[in-house]
């Protein structure tokens, strides 16, 4: 029961990592990002062929995937998404920026199909994935660093967008756009920055999974489904409730199987999450009314 | 007036004999390729069965392409000199999509046959469609039961029913348990939630009682789960002794993985092709995979005339062994062309009457596990049989061999059970 519990909270930090590229897309940019899925197959891709290429160690290929995803999200938004906001300067939540993400979501993942073939593939990490044990309790190596991995990277993101200059232009621009550029704030350089963000912690993501998962094109569309009910879960926008809705998904999971069959679950998460949007619609770190 | 430059009767004549004779020649011509008897193929091409799917088509591309290229067709009638024409179109494993393909394969693209689907779900749908429409639909590896029994004229399956294989997976644990000194009382099932796993799942429930075991866990997954752990940690606190398995390709390769992780190990595992039959599934697993039992329709150490030929030609164009479920689309196809041979008509009457009359054995047969195909008046191959290999090193690869029935057991390896560091 303790390894359980201890598989819950690690595996749900990790499912908090993933989430909250959506979670602060749709904070900064209020639209919701289709292709998270594909960014996130876009980080496990990344880290897989560094991998294979260099024969380094897999956490090394955050060296090269951090900038590796978050340009890929930057142009992206540059080239991609900015057009549809210029367009539509006076609406807040530009519905075709969204639709554009969905066209992105199925580009990403059919150019990976066409140029990687339909196989899944994983790396072998004979020391990291074989469980450790401590005070009774086993844990994978691979998923304790992921543990880590995500607090940290949450934690430095909180503390980005709360005190540097950067950080706070995003928060201004998030808060009223037009307000932000009158004040000088470039809000299209703005949207660069943030999907680019939000695309660099899908890569990290990636690169955490990979050593105990496997990649495919198709890989992140489970995930996809999962970070759309922990960012509601948690609270649109919230990075700290993107973390605790995740722990709560992974808790859920891993607890609530040793008592139900697992694919109840399943059931039980889409329950709750259908009970906190009656209950609490704007999610458990989400200001009231703010929308 | 230059008579010269004019056409003479002799030029008029000499035009209109290559007038003619190009019009017969192009008529011909055109006859022989509307005369090419074309099969649709709807397999999983992308998705998490792909890589099965994938090694389907590989094979039926190795058969045709040396079938056209020896002349095609031969036989005494209107089919004479056809050569076939193969469309493959991917089904997503969603049976939604593998019905629109059918419909397509049937409307534009006017198929005389077709073969697939690799899933259970998506067959049992396409077929009704193509039984509809009076189109032969051979069915190779797709084990749901009630593919062939519901009173269809045009489907015919060469692999086993899964009742079948579930049957065939507890003699071998009668025999495991016959074997071993330790007492073999306990029975885990652990399968992925879809018809595949499900339809298992039940027959093993029924087995279990009458074979006297008790069932100390029955645990389901989903199919696309990003954590197995805690389907692992269950089989860690109820110790099963003998767990058996259904999984499709990813999922078999994770759970394999998380268990070595753990360090749990029951005294058997015995899986049920499907995704552990995948060449993936080694790829990505090697050592932890290692004792895993495994039950299939074929194997490639098997002492068959022309297997190892069979073998070295697929695996010098493809990169991978044939492994059952391919094997099961090679004997699909060579049926179909002993078929179309044998009537020389795209008539599916004939077809049916050819199928259910002919006991296929010997050439192109003798590489197959079993002695012959018989499909009896429900379409279905009663002669399907099946074989019980085990993961084991061999030199310094991981390879599934042959250990069961004993007299086809590979020379020098014997079963391993329980498996070593069993918990």
């Amino acid at each position: 029961m303790g390894t359980a519990i201890l598989n819950g909270i690690l595996m749900g930090s990790i499912y908090g990592l993933t989430a909250i590229g959506l979670t602060l897309i749709y904070g900064i940019l209020r639209i919701i990002n289709f292709a998270q899925g594909a960014q996130l197959m876009l980080g496990l891709f990344a880290t897989y062929w560094f991998v294979e290429l260099t024969g380094a160690n897999p956490y090394l290929s955050l060296i090269f995937v951090v900038p590796f995803t978050y340009y890929t999200g930057y142009y992206i938004e540059k080239f991609f998404i900015n057009p549809a906001f210029k367009s539509e300067k006076d609406t807040r939540e530009p519905m075709s920026a969204m639709i554009i993400t969905a066209g992105i979501w199925y580009m990403i993942d059919n150019l990976a199909l066409m140029l990687f073939g339909a196989e899944y593939r994983t790396i072998s990490v004979p020391n990291f994935s074989h469980a450790i044990s401590f005070f009774g309790l086993y844990a994978p190596l691979s998923k304790i660093i992921g543990f880590f991995i995500s607090i940290i990277v949450s934690g430095a993101l909180f503390w980005f967008l709360k005190y540097s200059k950067i950080g706070k232009a995003i928060r201004a621009t998030s808060q009223d756009r037009e307000a932000a550029s009158l004040m000088g704030i470039n809000q299209y350089k703005i949207f660069n920055v943030a999907f680019g963000i939000g695309a660099a912690i899908c890569g990290i993501s990636g690169t955490v999974l990979l050593p105990f998962y496997y990649v495919y094109p198709n890989a992140g569309a489970h995930l996809n489904i999962l970070d759309f009910v922990i960012v509601i879960l948690g609270g649109l926008g919230s990075i700290p409730g993107a973390l605790v809705g995740g722990l709560i998904i992974g808790l859920i999971e891993s607890v609530g199987s040793q008592f139900v069959s697992y694919g109840w679950t399943t059931e039980i998460i889409y329950v709750m999450f259908l009970i906190v949007l009656f209950v609490r619609p704007e999610g458990l770190f989400g200001v009231k009314g703010q929308h | 007036m230059h008579r010269k430059y004019l056409m003479g009767n002799k030029t008029r004549l000499a035009m209109a004999f290559s007038a003619i004779l190009a019009l017969v020649a192009f008529s011909t011509s055109a006859q022989a390729a509307s005369k090419d008897v074309v099969i649709g193929n709807i397999l999983p091409l992308s998705g998490s069965s792909a890589s099965v799917g994938i090694q389907g088509k590989q094979m039926r591309e190795l058969i045709i392409d040396k079938f056209n290229a020896a002349g095609g067709i031969k036989c005494d009638g209107a089919l004479n000199g056809s050569k076939i024409k193969m469309i493959y179109l991917d089904t997503r494993s969603d049976p939604t999509v593998g019905v629109t393909d059918v419909q397509q394969l049937i409307s534009q693209d006017h198929v005389d046959l077709i073969t697939g689907a690799w899933n259970s779900g998506v067959t049992y749908p396409a077929t009704q469609i193509a039984e509809m429409n009076k189109i032969p639909f051979v069915v190779p590896v797709s084990v749901m039961d009630r593919i062939t029994e519901r009173g269809f004229k045009y489907t015919f399956r060469v692999a086993a029913k899964d009742s079948w294989w579930t049957k065939d997976q507890f003699k071998f644990v009668d025999y495991l348990a016959h074997k071993s000194s330790a007492k073999i009382k306990t029975l885990g099932f652990v399968y992925v939630n879809n018809d595949f796993g499900k339809s298992f799942d039940d027959a093993w429930v029924k087995l279990a009682k009458k074979h006297g075991y008790k069932v100390v866990l029955n645990q389901s997954y989903g199919e696309s789960a990003t954590d197995l752990t805690p389907v692992v940690l269950k089989m860690k606190s109820t110790k099963p002794q003998i767990v058996l398995l259904v999984s499709d390709a990813a999922d078999a390769i994770l759970l394999q993985n998380t268990m070595a992780s753990y360090d749990v190990h029951p005294l058997a595992l015995i899986s049920s092709g499907g995704g552990q039959a995948d060449p993936a599934f080694i790829k990505n697993t090697g050592d932890s995979a290692r004792y895993l039992f495994d039950v299939s329709e074929w194997s490639t150490d098997m002492n068959r005339p022309g297997l190892k030929e069979l073998n070295k030609s697929y695996k010098k164009r493809f990169g991978a062994d044939i492994n059952g479920e391919s094997m099961d689309a090679y004997i699909g196809m060579h049926t179909i062309l002993t078929t179309l041979q044998n009537t020389c008509s795209t008539d599916p009457d004939k077809f049916r009457h050819a199928m259910l009359n002919t006991e296929f054995k010997g050439g192109p047969f003798s590489v197959m596990a079993y002695p012959s195909v018989k499909f009896d008046k429900t379409g279905q191959n009663v002669n399907a049989g099946l074989i019980m290999v085990q993961i084991r090193k061999v030199g310094n690869k991981y390879e599934r061999v042959t250990v069961y029935p004993e007299q086809d057991t590979r020379a020098g390896y014997k079963i391993v059970f329980p498996q070593p560091n069993h918990y």
